[in-house]
């Protein structure tokens, strides 16, 4: 009796801990490309650079790739069957306003915006896994690498959640 | 009152003639101050940046032999050895031209892609260095960047074509200085690293070297059939490149 109880006990406790354990390195590779950007948004040049590199740092950090590749790396045609290429395209950015921010910061107004589009797809044959639509919104004492990184968060969080539903479906 | 008013005016010319003495003596104490300031290098402040490992290059269907002829720096950074001036600053222990060309031989080196010599060389390596240590990142960490623009030359074509390649590596930020200069290495050596594998692993080198050597007579001897020979003779396709080249 008393080791059927320590065993529904240990089942309790380990279950939903293991139920809840994210699938690791099912995807061979990743390459982040760098994104493009509709007319109008005016961003640094080095923007995309910090993005791009934030990007695949919280790709890697998934899990859910074996390697996160350099843009235009070669792929062993063994592996490209499972591997993703992440293109995206900063659709629109708004600076934002300090003192509006200052003012009425806590609902979002005078936040520094920024959207993207992130298409996901299958390096083998280009079949699209999903489309990611960011948007970010930051205070504007913020200064644009700061921006990058919480967008280059988002956007791993969320392909990650569209890659998943995709590999369970 | 007229001397009264003499004395005056000579008390007033001593007064100016003081603080412009002291304004002049401040301004030849700052570059002394700015000096000081200024890190040096020292073995404590000074870290040694190589891979951990060679790159293994990508597979190339005739293997060719490269040789870098020249390591150019285009930063156009003045202290391209100093890599973080905060808290005593963090300065590489030689040029990054020179880290640049070790990393790339050594990974060439290991997948006997390497040559001895620039005349027994398949293609010729003229590597730019763009960037080499830290760029401006969020201030939360240390964002590392490497960029090189290597120009792929066939010495024997005399044509020449050219690849991009660049590597990025984000690391935590520290605040003990031990710390710093540990992140700052592991940070730029990420880089290196990188930037190595997009050049020997990308596709832009895969398609100079193919293009590159579609002319060759070695690489025409080995491949099957005689779609090399009847190539050979459209001596159109070198002049063409050529010119792009000078006019980049």
């Amino acid at each position: 009796m008393r080791s059927l109880v320590i065993v529904l006990l240990a089942a309790l406790v380990f279950a939903p801990g293991l139920a809840a354990k994210d699938p690791e390195n099912v995807y061979k590779t990743v390459e982040a490309k760098h994104f493009t950007r509709v007319e109008g948004v005016e961003l640094s040049p080095a923007f995309t650079d910090y993005l791009y590199a934030e990007l695949r740092s919280e790709l890697a950090k998934t899990k859910l790739f074996v390697q996160v590749i350099s843009e235009g790396e070669a792929v062993e045609d063994a592996d490209a069957a499972n591997s993703v290429v992440i293109e995206g395209a900063i659709t629109e950015y708004k600076k934002g306003n300090r003192a509006t921010d200052a003012i009425l910061g806590g609902y979002g107004v005078g936040a520094r915006s920024l959207k993207l589009d992130v298409n996901l797809t299958r390096r083998s044959d280009k079949q699209d896994l999903g489309v990611v639509k960011v948007h970010v919104k930051v205070s504007p004492r913020w200064n644009e690498e700061v921006m990058a990184k919480v967008a280059a968060h988002q956007i791993a969080h969320e392909v990650k959640k569209g890659l998943k539903e995709k590999t369970k479906g | 009152m007229a001397k009264r008013g003499v004395m005056e005016a000579k008390m007033l010319s001593q007064r100016c003639a003081l603080v412009s003495a002291g304004v002049l003596l401040a301004c030849s104490l700052t570059p002394c101050i700015g000096r000081a300031d200024e890190p040096k290098p020292t073995p404590e402040n000074t870290i040694h940046i190589q891979l951990a490992a060679p790159v293994p290059p990508q597979k190339f269907a005739k293997a060719p032999k490269f040789f870098i002829s020249e390591v150019i720096d285009r930063s156009g950074n003045p202290q391209p050895m100093l890599v973080l001036r905060d808290r005593g600053g963090v300065f590489l222990d030689r040029q990054p031209t020179q880290i640049a060309r070790e990393a790339i031989e050594q990974s060439l080196k290991a997948a006997d892609l390497l040559a001895p010599d620039a005349p027994s060389a398949d293609l010729a390596l003229q590597i730019y260095v763009f960037h080499f240590g830290l760029a401006q990142g969020s201030g939360l960490d240390f964002f590392g960047k490497v960029e090189f623009s290597v120009m792929v030359k066939n010495p024997k074509t005399e044509e020449s074509q050219e690849v991009q390649a660049k590597g990025t590596s984000i690391a935590n930020a520290a605040v003990r200085k031990k710390n710093i200069q540990k992140n700052v290495q592991a940070n730029i050596e990420g880089a290196l690293e990188d930037a190595v594998r997009n050049l020997l692993r990308g596709a832009q080198l895969k398609e100079a070297v193919t293009s590159l050597l579609k002319n060759n007579p070695s690489a025409s001897a080995a491949s099957p059939g005689g779609e090399m020979a009847f190539l050979q003779g459209n001596g159109d396709n070198g002049k063409r490149s050529k010119s792009e080249v000078q006019e980049r």
